[in-house]
């Protein structure tokens, strides 16, 4: 009967709520207040996936481990210290004593046994859970003392102290449950569509230098913000204090107005990549199939691409060209011995030349006859990527092949691109959230489902997908970071060999601070902007004082 | 009485039954549309199998149609929208959280510009003066000709609430037609006959004009009704607003069907409960 | 009465002129419309570049001029499209009434609910993926023209049952006019200042609309330019106030709707 009730009783509170909703909350002074680009989906951080909901756990959870943002090494957070036992599957931690959650909940051992536990639950579902996941059978937590807690692996997990940065631990008794947190901030009120407003947690664990307790900042506030230009908008009028990510054209208007507010961080991890679908069960014509399996085809058109021009152009010099999946901020990955990929439209003539195609009126044909014509998918709304096809179809043009664009709305592009393989070429970008290529197996594994030019193989379809295969799995089991270092540059270099993606530009990270913040020192790893929001100042007029 | 109850009782019926079949066409469009029942964290390369064929099965893709539509009516009834695929959050929660400011929106919204439209084109017709008409025709043309993303923005930029910029979308058109429908009344021969008789331009304009005028006028009630929520839709999209427009928007884009088949479910109500209102206003029946 | 027929011979020589040069873009300009001059991105107007260019260094002009003719060639077509439906659907409805008249009615109230972007997704599958940006604009636009006719219908349907109960058309019906004659010559008529107000308010919708669909791949394909993919960028108003010279295409196209409004003529005049 109740139910039966609840539809007219929500028309009813609709129209009532209509009548008496306040009218918009007046902004607090004593706060810093910045965007997030989209609706954060979940406060439970075992399940976040979206990039709201990260940034969000980033500011509210304890983690045992944290990745330093600038050095991008290890630092102690929860956990004073980490062993790791010889076969590398067993990791002891000794924890911080004397911490409390938010809400006073004394924190110990039994909740990074819980949290553990709930993250490898299989009915989870959790993106950061699967990271962990490196063989068959269940993870062991052991809690010998409240202080000491000891969780064992069914296999090696290669790099799993950057990935317990992303596990926020949660409280097993806290009635408040996830809402109940480590982390600098808690989450003290939500607005569906509107924001998210964070209060400084009196308990946090972490003081400064001079025993000062952190964070400074008082309250964040959220505002939930699709749209770049309003973003920009609002914080030239003064309503925000920091953007986390800018687009080239915007950071390139506001450094000519206002020099100080617009910070580049320098190159960042994303890149933008385009790669033609190898898919051999495709629809696509024989003699297209033909072209794109043909590894001279496709280094020629990476040769034609002036990706000089698209970081200039497209991305007003804010950009570098792209040579790999790895991008030269990621030190410790990156493979320094690659060499840079040439703009040389002669030099693609001759390749393709040399594979049987031939120019004939300023048109490319294949041996068959055939023009060499084909259209590349991206997602509609980035404007970034529609002008780089742009480019990239004039550059094509100079060497006879005519490139059509179509941009798609990202599901029907999704399902193109992952199901029904009904495309010629994509342009897409990767965002590279990890610094370890483990976060990539599905990406370069031949049966991964993110091996997009050619997913879920049964068998590599090529000898250089059987060897990248090999070296993967290699280094994803070994305790060996230098082996792994070694494997992971061949692998490299079979993709700058092959292109099965051809990298455009690495973006730049760009930011802005507005003048009242302090301390802020915008990085390549996320969240780039406000990554040190703890030692983050506002100037006096702006700041409560959180003094204690 | 009685008649006046069952006529009553006949179109909450109708009105009820259309909006439901309204709802059951949307979710199926949206389950024969490209890019239904991908989700964009297949692309998460971190996702293990098992977490995958998870998220597609909340999809419901290997689910008929007609046993959704069986589970979706069955909730209905229950008072059960469904949960948010995208959200992860009970659709009615969302609705209760964001209805109010875009009813409230879109209420402003028209009032504001049905009070201009009408005034301005009662003016054109009062004045006959031809620097008038063409200000008035210029500046409808502009607004007409602006993006609603434009409006959106300019609204922001202003600081002005999103119900000025429903306003300036739905304005040029209302203006539009109500200036056509007054000016053709006002050319009729019964209002020069009572010209040539010396009846007075205001006493034409609401004893003759206007009365002639008024049963198109109420039916573009409704019709300015659907426009508006059809503008607040970009509206709230492009400047944020936490309204439903902007939630349609993004149930639209990650095909989240129990939210959108909800969201429409509530549009049509309104919109077609506003063209009944004004055909009965018209019939001088409830 | 002078005056407005001298604007409207002004306003007509005005879209005239304009679609003209968007028929005669190619011996006007000698660029091409997707040639990038990539040293130039944002220029400012020049005598090489009369209007600048745009962010990939294309010349504006020259965009607008091809722009021209998609925009004033297809979307006027799918307003009249859209116009022709409801004018046939609201004449029936309004004239006929009974339960037909509650049908196209609970239609037209349906199709304004209903998110028909869908339509224009599974359109988009439909279309292969090397249709010429042509086809694919063309078929855009009489999407839109079929689906456009809801939002008029109601008004057409209103006038229209007016016309029914009125004195002139009983007049009519007992001096034996037949249905063809009562509509053509009695009905029609009476209907066109309605119709005339619709079709000319759809224009810029459709064009507006079209740019709308562009972001989601839908509208014209890059590198064809239409006046609603030269607006895309507009949302951007901090690069507009960089680069005032962007605004020209909203300015031809309010020009162009201005000019439209003027060149019908008033209802006192159709008498």
């Amino acid at each position: 009967m109740r139910r039966i009730l609840n539809f007219p009783a929500l028309i009813l509170s609709i129209s009532v709520g209509c009548c008496l909703s306040p009218s918009a909350q007046a902004q607090g002074d004593a706060e810093l207040h910045f965007c997030l680009h989209g609706e954060p989906k979940t406060f439970n951080p075992i399940l976040v996936d979206d990039e709201a909901s990260e940034n969000v756990r980033y500011l509210t959870g304890g983690v045992l481990i944290r990745v330093n943002r600038k050095t991008q090494a290890l630092e102690p957070a929860l956990a004073e210290s980490w062993q790791f036992s010889r076969d590398g599957r067993k990791i002891t931690f000794h924890l911080r004593k004397g911490v409390y959650f938010s809400d006073g909940t004394p924190f110990s051992s039994e909740d990074v046994a819980y949290t553990m536990r709930l993250l490898m639950d299989p009915q989870t579902h959790s993106a950061t859970g699967d990271a962990f996941r490196s063989g068959d059978g269940t993870v062991e937590v052991q809690t010998p003392s409240p202080d000491v807690a000891v969780i064992t692996f069914p296999a090696l997990v290669a790099g799993a102290g950057r990935l317990f940065d992303q596990v926020a631990i949660l409280s097993a008794k806290s009635p408040k449950k996830e809402m109940s947190v480590l982390g600098p901030y808690y989450v003290s009120e939500y607005k569906a569509g509107s924001y998210v407003l964070l209060r400084r947690n009196t308990n946090y664990w972490k003081h400064d230098s001079t025993g000062h307790a952190l964070p400074y900042i008082e309250t964040v506030k959220l505002d939930i913000q699709r749209n770049r230009d309003v973003e920009l908008l609002r914080f030239r009028r003064g309503e925000l204090q920091l953007i986390n990510r800018l687009d080239a054209e915007q950071y390139d208007r506001l450094q000519k107005e206002n020099l100080g507010a617009a910070k580049n961080a320098g190159t960042g991890l994303d890149g933008e990549e385009m790669w033609f679908n190898q898919v051999a069960s495709s629809s696509l014509a024989d003699y297209k199939k033909n072209w794109f399996h043909t590894t001279a085809f496709r280094q020629a058109v990476s040769m034609a691409i002036n990706r000089a021009d698209l970081a200039r152009v497209v991305f007003s010099g804010f950009a570098t060209p792209a040579y790999g999946p790895v991008s030269p901020s990621n030190h410790y990955w990156f493979n320094e011995s690659l060499a840079a990929p040439k703009h040389d439209p002669q030099g693609a003539l001759k390749l393709l030349s040399r594979s049987g195609f031939r120019l004939e009126n300023g048109v490319l044909r294949d041996n068959s006859g055939h023009a060499v014509e084909f259209t590349v998918i991206t997602n509609s709304g980035n404007t970034a990527r529609e002008k780089m096809a742009a480019l990239i179809q004039q550059d094509l043009s100079q060497v006879g092949i005519s490139m059509k664009i179509v941009t798609l709305d990202f599901p029907s592009l999704i399902e193109r691109i992952t199901k029904t393989f009904d495309y010629d070429a994509c342009i897409l970008g990767l965002v590279n959230t990890d610094l370890d290529p483990n976060g990539q197996l599905t990406v370069w594994l031949s049966y991964g489902e993110n091996h997009q030019w050619n997913p879920n193989q049964k068998t590599p379809a090529t000898a250089w997908e059987a060897e990248i295969d090999k070296l993967m799995r290699e280094q994803a089991s070994n305790p060996d970071e230098k082996l792994r270092k070694a494997k992971f540059d061949r692998v490299q270099e079979i993709v700058s060999e092959q292109q099965p993606f051809i990298y455009l530009v690495n973006k730049n990270v760009l930011c802005a601070f507005s003048s009242d913040v302090i301390g802020a020192s915008p990085v390549v790893l996320g969240p780039q902007a406000f990554w040190n929001i703890e030692s983050l100042r506002l100037k006096p007029s702006r700041e409560m004082g959180a003094n204690k | 009485m009685a008649h006046w109850i069952s006529k009553l009782g006949w179109k909450v019926i109708q009105l009820v039954a259309l909006a439901i079949l309204g709802a059951l066409l949307c979710a199926t469009m949206m389950r024969f549309a490209p890019g239904y029942g991908v989700d964009e964290r297949e692309l998460d390369s971190r996702y293990s199998q098992a977490s995958r064929e998870s998220i597609r099965s909340e999809h419901h893709i290997s689910d008929g149609l007609f046993s959704y539509y069986g589970v979706y009516l069955k909730g209905l009834v229950r008072g059960n929208f469904g949960t948010s695929i995208f959200l992860q959050r009970p659709v009615g929660e969302l609705l209760r959280e964001r209805a109010p400011f875009t009813l409230r929106t879109v209420l402003f919204g028209l009032l504001t510009a049905w009070i201009l439209a009408t005034a301005l084109s009662l003016l054109t017709v009062r004045f006959q003066s031809w620097a008038l008409d063409y200000s008035a025709t210029a500046v409808t043309g502009m607004l007409i000709a602006l993006p609603a993303a434009v409006v959106a923005l300019g609204c922001l930029y202003l600081r002005a609430p999103v119900f000025l910029g429903i306003a300036v979308v739905i304005l040029p058109k209302l203006f539009r037609y109500q200036h056509n429908l007054f000016a053709h009344a006002h050319s009729q021969p019964f209002v020069l006959a009572a010209r040539a008789r010396g009846v007075s331009r205001n006493r034409i304009l609401f004893r003759h004009v206007i009365p002639v005028a008024w049963h198109p006028l109420v039916a573009l009630l409704g019709v300015s009704a659907s426009m508006a929520f059809g503008a607040a839709i970009p509206l709230e999209a492009i400047s944020d607003s936490p309204g439903v427009g902007q939630l349609a928007w993004q149930a639209a884009l990650n095909r989240d069907l129990p939210l959108l088949t909800s969201i429409t479910l509530l549009v049509t109500l309104l919109t077609v409960g506003v063209n009944v209102l004004t055909g009965s206003m018209r019939e001088g029946q409830p | 009465m002078k005056a407005r027929r001298a604007l409207r011979v002004v306003c007509l020589g005005i879209l005239i002129a304009i679609f003209t040069l968007g028929l005669l873009a190619g011996s006007i300009t000698h660029y091409s419309y997707a040639f990038q001059f990539r040293e130039l991105p944002n220029a400012a107007p020049s005598s090489l570049h009369l209007l600048g260019t745009d962010p990939l260094g294309r010349d504006l002009f020259t965009r607008v001029l091809y722009g021209t003719r998609i925009s004033l060639l297809l979307a006027p077509a799918a307003a009249l499209l859209a116009t022709i439906i409801a004018a046939i659907l609201g004449g029936i409805a309004g004239l006929r009434g009974g339960w037909l008249e509650k049908l196209i009615l609970a239609s037209a109230d349906l199709s304004m609910s209903l998110p028909l972007l869908f339509v224009l997704i599974a359109l988009r599958v439909w279309l292969p993926l090397d249709a010429s940006p042509v086809l694919s604009a063309g078929a855009t636009f009489l999407t839109l023209g079929i689906l456009g006719w809801p939002a008029s219908l109601r008004v057409v349907w209103a006038t229209a049952r007016n016309l029914r109960e009125s004195d002139h058309i009983l007049l009519a019906r007992s001096l034996g006019y037949r249905n063809s004659q009562l509509l053509f010559g009695q009905i029609i008529p009476c209907l066109r200042p309605v119709f005339l107000a619709q079709f000319w308010v759809s224009i810029p919708l459709f064009i507006l609309m079209e740019a709308t669909l562009s972001m989601l791949g839908l509208g014209v394909l890059e590198p064809l330019p239409s006046w609603g993919n030269l607006l895309h960028g507009f949302e951007d108003f901090s690069a507009m106030a960089a680069n005032p010279w962007r605004v020209a295409p909203l300015l031809v196209l309010v020009l162009t709707v201005i000019c439209f409004q003027f060149i019908f003529p008033e209802s006192e005049e159709l008498a």
